[in-house]
């Protein structure tokens, strides 16, 4: 079973054979949960959607259909991050709580570089949009044709507007240092 | 290309998804070009900094949350299972059958109802012709016996068109052939017979009419029909006809003509 592909695994999980979905979960959850720490710059956050990612998966099963089970996957991850997010907006968090979960971050540092760090606050001043194309495509090597598979764009967009993003990211960072 | 363009190119320059032509472009201005050279070197800063970003790892819980989760799914799976799993292919089935049954009955209810209605008309249809025979016998019977010459001659004409005329039919055409007042009448019945002479009944009735008739009209049409029919019985009476001094020459005319055919 181990041998099998992802979009054979989940076709398995799709037609009722659940146990198959932990081994997408043992593939997929640490990247799932990087991209989010990533976007939230919160680990609890972070790992509540995770969690969530993967009820949704097995709970919406049946709608998965054939297509490739990573951009399905980061297709779900992306929704449910969007709608955290759009709650989060609503409670209006004040920003010195985001400020202060990256000062936490750096205290509890376990050997976090300088240039991490200034990378992910450089990361933090780009809009989300860039943000994601980057953490997707640099950070978690996520094809442009891919990106644009989950974003529902195509790849020659998500190129450009990844390399705009680099460049953005570029320029934060060296303003910072 | 200048520094602008060039920049644009960077990323891809360091990600090595140039050609050739391109990189080798690209190569050759950076050793010309010192703003490029720093714009590359910031470049690769950043990408050293994300490829040596380390991926942290979540809490052991997640594993232990997902595995409990997962097993709850399964329960709900198998608990649906029993009523989903049987429930919906059963369904199914049943839907298949029900549109199945339905198509069949609606089918054999039409093809039953034309074949009944056909037979049941048919049959409607052969007792109605029936009866319509039936209704006109009658009606030319009672007509045959009315007063009035016109009407007992249309009986006669109506008698005339049965297929298959009964018995009471055909002897009432004999008989007013035989006895009717009128010569019209007799003429006419004589006439409709003719149509019946394979029949030994009205071959007999002809020939003895020509003995009994004295109207020599009478005499001439029966003749004919006679010699039409090659009814040889009716030679005597022919000849009988020849030899009586009252018959008008021109019956007698009719004879020689006629019997010629018939001996």
């Amino acid at each position: 079973m181990k041998n099998l592909t992802d979009e054979e695994l989940m076709i398995l999980v799709s037609n009722g054979n659940l146990d198959m979905m932990s081994i997408l979960f043992d593939r997929y959850h640490i990247r799932i949960f990087n991209f989010l720490l990533k976007m939230t710059r919160d680990r609890d956050v972070s790992q509540d959607i995770t969690q969530e990612v993967f009820y949704k998966a097995i709970k919406y099963r049946t709608s998965y259909k054939k297509g490739k089970f990573s951009s399905w996957i980061y297709t779900i991850a992306r929704n449910i991050f969007s709608d955290h997010y759009q709650s989060q907006k609503n409670k209006e968090q004040p920003l010195d709580e985001i400020e202060y979960k990256i000062e936490r971050e750096e205290t509890n540092g376990i050997e976090k570089s300088e240039i991490k760090e200034q990378l992910n606050r450089a990361l933090g001043q780009l809009n989300q949009s860039d943000r994601e194309l980057v953490i997707m495509n640099r950070y978690q090597g996520i094809k442009y044709q891919e990106i644009a598979e989950i974003t529902g764009s195509t790849a020659g967009a998500v190129k450009t507007k990844v390399h705009r993003a680099i460049h953005k990211l570029k320029d934060h960072y060296l303003q910072n240092t | 290309m200048n520094c602008n363009q060039i920049e644009e190119q960077l990323i891809d320059y360091l990600d090595n998804n140039l050609d050739q032509k391109e990189y080798h472009i690209i190569a050759a201005h950076l050793t010309t070009c010192d703003n490029c050279q720093e714009s590359l070197h910031k470049l690769q800063l950043v990408f050293d900094g994300i490829d040596n970003d380390s991926e942290e790892l979540p809490d052991a819980s997640i594993q232990l949350n997902f595995e409990e989760m997962l097993q709850k799914e399964k329960e709900v799976l198998s608990d649906s299972k029993i009523v989903s799993l049987r429930k919906n292919p059963k369904n199914s089935w049943k839907t298949a059958l029900q549109i199945a049954a339905t198509v069949a009955l609606i089918v054999s209810a039409y093809f039953y109802g034309k074949r009944e209605n056909n037979e049941s008309f048919s049959q409607e249809m052969a007792i109605l012709e029936k009866e319509k025979v039936q209704l006109k016998q009658e009606v030319t019977i009672s007509l045959i016996e009315n007063k009035s010459a016109s009407k007992r001659l249309k009986a006669v004409n109506y008698a005339e068109e049965f297929e298959k005329p009964g018995n009471e039919i055909l002897k009432a055409l004999i008989n007013k052939m035989f006895y009717d007042d009128h010569i019209n009448v007799r003429l006419a019945a004589a006439e409709a017979l003719n149509k019946f002479s394979d029949l030994e009944m009205v071959r007999k009735a002809l020939i003895d009419a020509l003995e009994m008739e004295q109207d020599p009209g009478m005499q001439i049409e029966l003749i004919q029909i006679l010699v039409s029919i090659q009814e040889k019985r009716a030679v005597p009476s022919m000849e009988k006809l020849l030899l009586n001094e009252e018959t008008p020459s021109y019956v007698k005319d009719q004879v020689t003509i006629g019997l010629p055919s018939l001996i």
